[in-house]
């Protein structure tokens, strides 16, 4: 048994290491044909990330060795994070009590690295992406705790496993409080993997980005990593909110999977339409955003402990 | 036995330094004989905090409890580099001929009252020690007494601990009036029978409070530790402010617990000094000011710890007292570490670059790159991020937190989520302030010409000897745990087993967050070698290339998390903006006061000054008269007194 749940971890593992081009280009796929537009294939991230692996890496003058290790430790912390999220019905690779804790450490270890490397180059592109990172991540963090941390607070466990396969629909105020919950968890998902409305990804002028401007003197193989360490962010974050969608406490590992993959689908239908119907925000209105999913954190808990 | 020697090797060079004529041998051999005792009485502390008794019988007042060993082992192991260090840093000063002999008198004899303080178990001897250890931290901070920003800083330092010592006055005494006794012991052994001990738990707590630097008398910290040597800033903010913290978790097992109100005030005011010390932080950009600001939230942090024992005493749980403990305990000992470290850094930047501005550094890791690598690992460390140190200490905290609402129902749970989100907004905090020190200060371009910056081999030593600690304590926190464990044993508290089990598997974690991070950079070298990368120049839209001065400021960095606060941080922007068509001159600087100094003590120091000032009349020059008032208030005082026992 021991034995089978570390071969189903690791699938866990594999699942979120390779599938995530395709959930970015899903997404991508599906923002292109709300506009009318016929839009690249569904497979176009893992062609992106082939073609940027053959290039050479350029490195501007002013660079340092943390350009060079930055795009490294960044991209392994986020793969170990990534150990951490359950996947349908599989125990993690990486449980313990805890962990919750963990989790959001070594993002923020990932975040430290990478504006590091950002401001390495000493451009004020850089810094400038890099310093809109930083504040828009302290209160992501926030947002983290009253979600994740109420749950825990709520089931008595903190681990990611037990909170998630703890979670009991039988009790109707439980069921108000995971749609809060999903809503504060759904915008620091945006916030963290830098989509509409909070960053533009496909935005063509400097000033405006946060997360494309930090990367825009990596090329190559750093590049590749940057990227790829950004599509696992957004498919953890997508996991971790399909997480708390799917306490169906099944013991069935395929039909876990399945609800898991129906999840994801329809996650990416509604990042998509999220992302097709509204525009960026300006950079002063988004901390007033993410106070608001914090805000409701908050009330989300008070609800909870009034009718429990 | 081993204490007691590398006492005496302590005690013998620090007679030394009197006795010699300091020059650079002599400096070598006073460092050297007084850095071997400390690593012998380190040894002796580890040794008997494990539990093996003394082998000689101590007297009353002299006592070898595991808390003052625990604090005794910090002392010691953090001064060992403080004090190799110094070596390094007072160099200069004799090639210059100056004379450094006052400052090494004092700063060692310091550093050996420090050691007192903890061990002393007698009321009046513990004043006596604190105040020498005060006095010759002073007199060591004066050492550039021509400076006039030295004079103003060091006297608010003064003033300060002579308050903090004031308030500790009324303390002890109104413990001795309670129980008639001067001895640690025996306030311990009985229950004190004296109503009036919540006052005597304030009094206390705003004693050592003013030591240790909580919000709202922390103001002292940020004038006092820019001006001093950095060898004493290093000192002061590693380990003085933590006798502060030694101070209060005396007084909590001194005194019987004061109910949940006491915990809930601690918590309250050190989530306080956690959010703003970082806070204000954030808004610096004199570097030893920056990271005196750290010290306040780190020492916030300890406070929550404390708050959390205070809690788990009230409610009698056991599990919950022990781990509020551990993490305010460890993290006294990691904030020491890397505290010192990065003041250590911040005095090789100040002595090579001569200037404690951010703004006028930058592109020191082109010149430096092995010093840059220890100071990235201090800050990744203070910021509380895995795998290091720091993240041991903070992670004990939440679990705490989290013990606290499964064990403790009603409104605890709410509270604590909000303590958790709290503790989570500081590490952000703290991440975008070490981001931008260090990529202000060592990356990019130099904002003035080219620092030549260069560590000799002691400060390499001393640096790298904190960084391995760092890394040590956060991969082997068992290794500092069994420490704490024995602390913890004497009250009869443990840590429940099942954390037992989190730390191996986290450290299973971490191995492998370190090995796959070496084994990638590893690759990455590899693959550089087999298909080396170009340099080219920067994306500068358009321009031919960057220059120093298009990078991104400070100021700039942390404008947009500033401005949320500036009511509070007293944060002023002075900005003059392009308004018509064409470019003209533009420019942005921020400045912020400070709310404990600016708004409390200035006010207060106003009306005493007033009070003062108008009994100017009582002032004659007739030495008769001044007289003539001592005999009036002699025989006032001997009415009352005799009044008082009718």
């Amino acid at each position: 048994m021991e034995f089978v749940n570390l071969i189903l971890g690791l699938l866990s593992l594999l699942i979120i290491l390779f599938t995530s081009p395709l959930f970015a280009g899903f997404i991508n796929k599906q923002k292109a044909m709300l506009t009318g537009r016929m839009g690249p294939v569904i497979w176009q991230p893992y062609h992106d990330l082939r073609r940027l692996i053959r290039k050479e890496s350029i490195y501007a003058e002013s660079a340092s060795f943390i350009s060079r290790v930055a795009p490294v430790i960044s991209f392994v912390t986020v793969a170990v994070a990534a150990m951490m999220i359950p996947i349908g019905y599989t125990i993690p690779l990486i449980h313990f009590k805890g962990d919750i804790v963990l989790f959001v450490y070594l993002l923020g270890l990932s975040r430290f690295f990478q504006i590091l490397g950002a401001m390495d180059i000493g451009s004020s592109f850089e810094g400038m992406g890099a310093a809109r990172e930083a504040t828009f991540s302290v209160f992501a963090e926030p947002i983290y705790f009253f979600t994740l941390g109420s749950l825990a607070f709520v089931t008595g466990f903190t681990s990611f496993w037990d909170v998630f396969h703890n979670i009991n629909l039988s009790n109707p105020s439980f069921i108000i409080f995971i749609i809060v919950c999903t809503i504060s968890a759904f915008i620091m998902m945006i916030t963290e993997c830098s989509r509409m409305p909070v960053d533009d990804p496909n935005t063509h002028l400097e000033l405006t980005m946060i997360h494309e401007v930090m990367i825009l003197d990596n090329a190559g193989f750093d590049l590749f990593l940057y990227q790829y360490t950004a599509t696992i962010k957004l498919m953890i974050y997508g996991s971790f909110l399909i997480c708390f969608l799917n306490p169906f406490g099944l013991s069935n590992h395929a039909l876990g999977y399945v609800i898991f993959a129906v999840l994801t689908v329809i996650l990416s239908s509604v990042i998509a339409w999220v992302e097709t119907m509204t525009s960026r925000f300006k950079m002063k209105n988004i901390p007033q955003y993410l106070l608001f999913a914090a805000a409701i954190g908050i009330l989300n808990l008070l609800i909870y402990s009034f009718m429990k | 036995m081993i204490l007691i020697a590398g006492f005496i090797i302590q005690l013998l060079s620090a007679g030394l330094s009197v006795a010699l004529k300091i020059q650079r041998r002599q400096s070598a051999l006073v460092h050297g004989m007084f850095a071997a005792g400390l690593l012998v009485s380190v040894c002796g502390t580890a040794w008997m905090l494990l539990g093996h008794a003394p082998d000689i019988s101590l007297p009353d007042f002299i006592s070898a409890d595991p808390l003052s060993l625990f604090f005794l082992f910090v002392i010691q192991l953090v001064s060992l580099p403080i004090v190799i260090y110094s070596y390094s840093y007072t160099l200069p000063y004799l090639e210059n001929r100056q004379s450094v002999k006052p400052f090494l008198i004092f700063f060692l004899n310091g550093v050996f009252f420090t050691q007192t303080v903890v061990i002393v178990q007698h009321a009046v001897l513990f004043l006596v020690c604190w105040e020498f250890m005060a006095l010759t931290s002073y007199l060591a901070m004066v050492f550039e007494k021509e400076k006039p920003e030295v004079q103003k800083g060091s006297w608010m330092y003064l003033v300060m601990t002579h308050i903090s010592v004031l308030f500790l006055y009324v303390f002890f005494l109104s413990l001795y009036a309670a129980t008639g006794s001067w001895l640690f012991t025996d306030y311990l052994r009985e229950p004190l029978a004296y109503s009036g001990y919540h006052y005597l738990l304030i009094i206390g707590f705003i004693g050592f409070g003013i030591k240790a630097g909580f919000m709202p008398f922390h103001f002292w910290l940020p004038q006092a530790h820019p001006v001093a040597p950095t060898v004493l800033s290093a000192f002061l903010s590693g380990i003085i402010i933590k006798l502060g913290i030694y101070g209060i978790l005396r007084m909590l097992f001194m005194i019987p617990p004061a109910g949940a109100a006491a915990g809930w005030i601690i918590l309250g005011i050190s989530m306080f000094s956690a959010i703003f010390g970082v806070w204000y932080a954030l808004a610096q950009h004199d570097l030893k000011k920056l990271l005196a600001y750290h010290s306040i939230e780190n020492i916030g942090i300890i406070g929550i710890g404390i708050g959390m024992t205070a809690l788990g005493m009230a409610h009698h749980q056991p599990s919950l007292t022990a781990l509020g403990m551990a993490g305010a305990l460890l993290h006294t000992l990691n904030h020491a570490v890397f505290k010192t470290l990065l003041f250590i850094g911040s005095g090789v930047i100040y002595q090579k670059c001569h200037t404690r501005d951010i703004e006028k550094l930058g592109g020191i890791v082109h010149a430096a790159p092995v010093f840059v690598m220890l100071f990235v690992i201090g800050s990744v460390a203070i910021s509380g991020l895995p795998p290091l140190n720091g993240f041991i200490s903070e992670f004990i905290i939440y679990l705490s937190f989290f013990e606290t609402a499964a064990v403790i129902p009603s409104f605890y749970p709410l509270f604590m989520l909000i303590m958790t989100v709290g503790l989570a907004f500081v590490g952000g905090l703290a991440v975008i302030c070490f981001t931008k020190i260090n990529s202000v200060m060592f990356l990019g371009l130099p904002r003035t010409e080219r620092p030549a910056l260069s560590g000799d081999r002691f400060v390499y030593a001393a640096m790298g000897f904190l960084a391995f600690m760092c890394v040590f304590i956060g991969l082997y926190p068992e290794s500092v745990m069994a420490l704490i464990r024995s602390v913890l044993a004497v009250n009869d508290w443990s840590i429940p087993p099942d954390y037992g089990d989190i730390f191996s598997s986290m450290r299973w974690v971490f191995l492998s967050v370190v090995l796959f991070m070496a084994g990638a950079v590893f690759m990455r070298y590899f693959l550089l070698k087999i298909r080396p990368g170009r340099v080219s120049k920067a994306w500068a839209c358009g321009y031919r290339r960057l220059n120093p001065r298009m990078q991104y400021t400070a100021s700039s960095y942390a404008d947009e998390m500033n401005s949320l606060a500036a009511r509070f941080l007293l944060y002023r922007k002075n900005e003059d903006t392009p308004k018509r068509l064409f470019p003209e001159p533009s420019r942005l600087e921020s400045h912020t006061g400070d709310f404990g100094e600016d708004t409390l003590a200035r006010p207060l120091y106003k009306v005493i000054t007033r009070i003062i000032l108008s009994l100017e009349w009582l002032n004659r020059t007739d030495i008769r008269y001044y007289v003539a008032c001592i005999l009036i208030i002699l025989v006032v005082y001997t009415w009352i007194a005799f009044l008082w026992n009718l």
